[in-house]
């Protein structure tokens, strides 16, 4: 209750904030809509080139995609952990973060939250809409329910990879390159995974399991039942990577307090 | 009653050493060499409530690695820290609702938003009532004056202005505990002043225990009744300022212009029977005796009967050159 509390005073300082610089904020969203824009108008272009890829329709592979962009949007907004390194290892923010009496990461997440990344969520929804009446998907009163519960366990499983590889900030003082290169890797998680050899689908799903981002949970919506056991699983797994994170991240923070920086 | 607590505390750090020139380098990938170093070793005080202590040291005698173990930041190799009653490493979020820290060079306020802003976010972290945040950190604010920069954005303000917004957002749940990281770096002789007043304020009113680093000796000598001083992270002082000033002052120099030129031997037999040493001054007219603390009076009337004077003199080491010299010396004997 009092992170809640706490989370929604940190929310309001931040559209405090934001609405300082209105202007700035304007043209944030017009850029940001207009990259999206672009994004949108190359799926098109991209996928009008392949009509049928493994029994999946070009309509069905921009469900996928729009689907995906949602859980993303939410993790982009939340998860802003990119530079953590720099910010609160190197800079030594972290010092001030264990002064104070929340837990540390909860903090991190507050401080750095970018809500307008949200928006990215609006591209995604305008394809399903789209696509799902072309395709004619129906859709029932629960699929809501379903959609909340699929999307948060894809938000979860991007933070959980994410906050694991921001851990190793606390051991090891180099600057790595993993964080963008999990950038690439996460798009996979936005195409079929039949597409792609056996190995590379068994990683996409158990190891680094971004295909329950985007490919598993859209097929429960396109009713692709001979993936729902996946679908289903999502929030599962996204409960269980993000709970492997904070452990981590916990003894991330037991590990630097014992050698410092 | 001992607020701080602290035995045989010791930190000590790995630190990789790494080899010189390119096959220095491709070595260090395979095998890494590691020396510990001992930040803090082997170091125990006490410090009452209601104290002001000055903790003081050169750039790396192990400060800043106290004051985060103190603070619960890091957790100690070995010993014994009991803060507030608290283990502060093992019970941080609840141990660090009891202290304030500020950071001099660190900020805790949030730049874009207005001071007010971050006090209220502060508020809600500490879990302040509205009622005590009103009447407590009312009172803060009138007494550092900054009540005008409130709704002013941080980063609008000028360095000593915020460094006393970060001195009030310390104390929003008014801890009975401060530690203050090098508060008064970078700041101009009144706002130095100010902050002084005011931690002197905050001293008598609440009873607020302050522990402070400084490299500024006059923020010890205005504040602090009681310094500790630490080198190569051994505590090598731990006691009034005054002894410290008594013992290691080496009395007081006292500089005689004579209306005509002088040489030694007459001085040395005038002051014979005393602990007195001759130097020469700048000028052929001026000579420097070195007296020890209580001998003043005596040199200067010898001198004053015996030869014509145009001007005496008389300096005493101050704090920071007599730190400066236990510093040289390496460490206080006795």
């Amino acid at each position: 209750m009092f992170y809640v509390s706490v989370f929604v005073q940190y929310m309001g300082q931040y559209m405090k904030t934001k609405l300082q610089y209105r202007a700035d904020l304007f043209v944030e969203w017009l850029s940001d809509l207009m990259a999206q824009a672009v994004n949108l108008i190359f799926l098109l272009v991209v996928f009008s080139h392949t009509p049928l890829l493994h029994g999946w329709s070009r309509d069905e592979m921009l469900f996928i995609y729009g689907f995906f962009l949602v859980p993303y949007a939410v993790f982009a907004a939340f998860f802003n952990l990119w530079d953590f390194n720099e910010r609160y290892i190197v800079q030594g923010e972290m010092d001030r973060v264990l002064t104070r009496p929340v837990h540390s990461l909860f903090q991190i997440i507050l401080e750095r939250m970018e809500l307008e990344s949200l928006l990215g969520a609006v591209p995604g929804l305008v394809i399903m809409v789209y696509v799902g009446s072309r395709l004619s998907l129906s859709f029932h009163w629960y699929d809501a329910l379903m959609f909340i519960l699929l999307v948060v366990g894809g938000v979860l499983i991007y933070a959980g990879i994410f906050i694991s590889l921001a851990t190793i900030s606390f051991f090891a003082d180099a600057r790595t390159s993993i964080m963008p290169m999990m950038y690439n890797i996460s798009s996979y998680g936005r195409y079929p995974v039949d597409i792609y050899h056996r190995v590379i689908r068994y990683i996409l799903t158990w190891v680094l399991p971004f295909a329950f981002v985007g490919v598993y949970p859209a097929s429960y919506f396109l009713r692709k039942e001979e993936w729902y056991g996946y679908a289903f699983f999502t929030p599962v797994v996204g409960a269980l990577f993000f709970a492997i994170a904070v452990m981590l991240w916990n003894a991330g923070v037991r590990w630097y307090r014992g050698t410092g920086s | 009653m001992n607020i701080i607590e602290v035995e045989q505390l010791r930190k000590e750090f790995k630190v990789h050493r790494s080899r010189s020139g390119l096959v220095g380098a491709f070595r260090d990938l395979w095998t890494r060499r590691y020396t510990t170093v001992r930040a803090v070793d082997g170091i125990s005080f006490a410090v009452k409530r209601g104290e002001i202590v000055g903790y003081i040291g050169e750039n790396g005698a192990g400060k800043s690695t106290t004051i985060k173990m103190l603070t619960g930041i890091l957790t100690p190799t070995s010993g014994r820290i009991v803060v507030n009653g608290m283990n502060p490493h093992q019970e941080r979020e609840k141990f660090v609702r009891t202290i304030g820290v500020v950071f001099g060079q660190r900020s805790q306020l949030w730049w874009d938003i207005a001071v007010q802003e971050s006090f209220r976010l502060l508020k809600k972290v500490y879990r302040v009532p509205d009622e005590q945040y009103d009447r407590h950190m009312g009172e803060v604010i009138e007494m550092l004056e900054i009540g005008s920069l409130l709704d002013k954005p941080v980063r609008k303000l000028s360095l000593g202005q915020r460094m006393r917004c970060e001195l009030a957002a310390a104390l929003i749940h008014n801890p009975p505990l401060l530690f203050l990281d090098e508060p008064t770096i970078g700041l101009d002789v009144l706002v130095k002043l100010n902050i002084r007043q005011f931690l002197k304020q905050l001293n008598e009113r609440y009873g607020t225990t302050i522990l402070l680093t400084t490299h500024d000796m006059s923020d010890i000598e205005a504040l602090c009744e009681r310094v500790i001083m630490l080198d190569e992270g051994k505590i090598i002082y731990d006691g009034s300022l005054e002894t410290l000033k008594e013992k290691w002052g080496q009395g007081k120099r006292v500089a005689f212009t004579f209306a005509e030129a002088t040489a030694a031997p007459p001085l040395q037999e005038l002051t014979v029977g005393l602990d007195v040493v001759w130097k020469k001054g700048e000028q052929p007219n001026i000579w420097v005796a070195h007296v020890p603390s209580g001998g003043v009076p005596e040199v200067v009337s010898r001198v004053a009967a015996r030869y014509p004077l145009q001007d005496i003199r008389i300096y005493e080491a101050s704090t920071e050159e007599i730190v400066r010299h236990i510093y040289e010396e390496g460490a206080v004997h006795g």
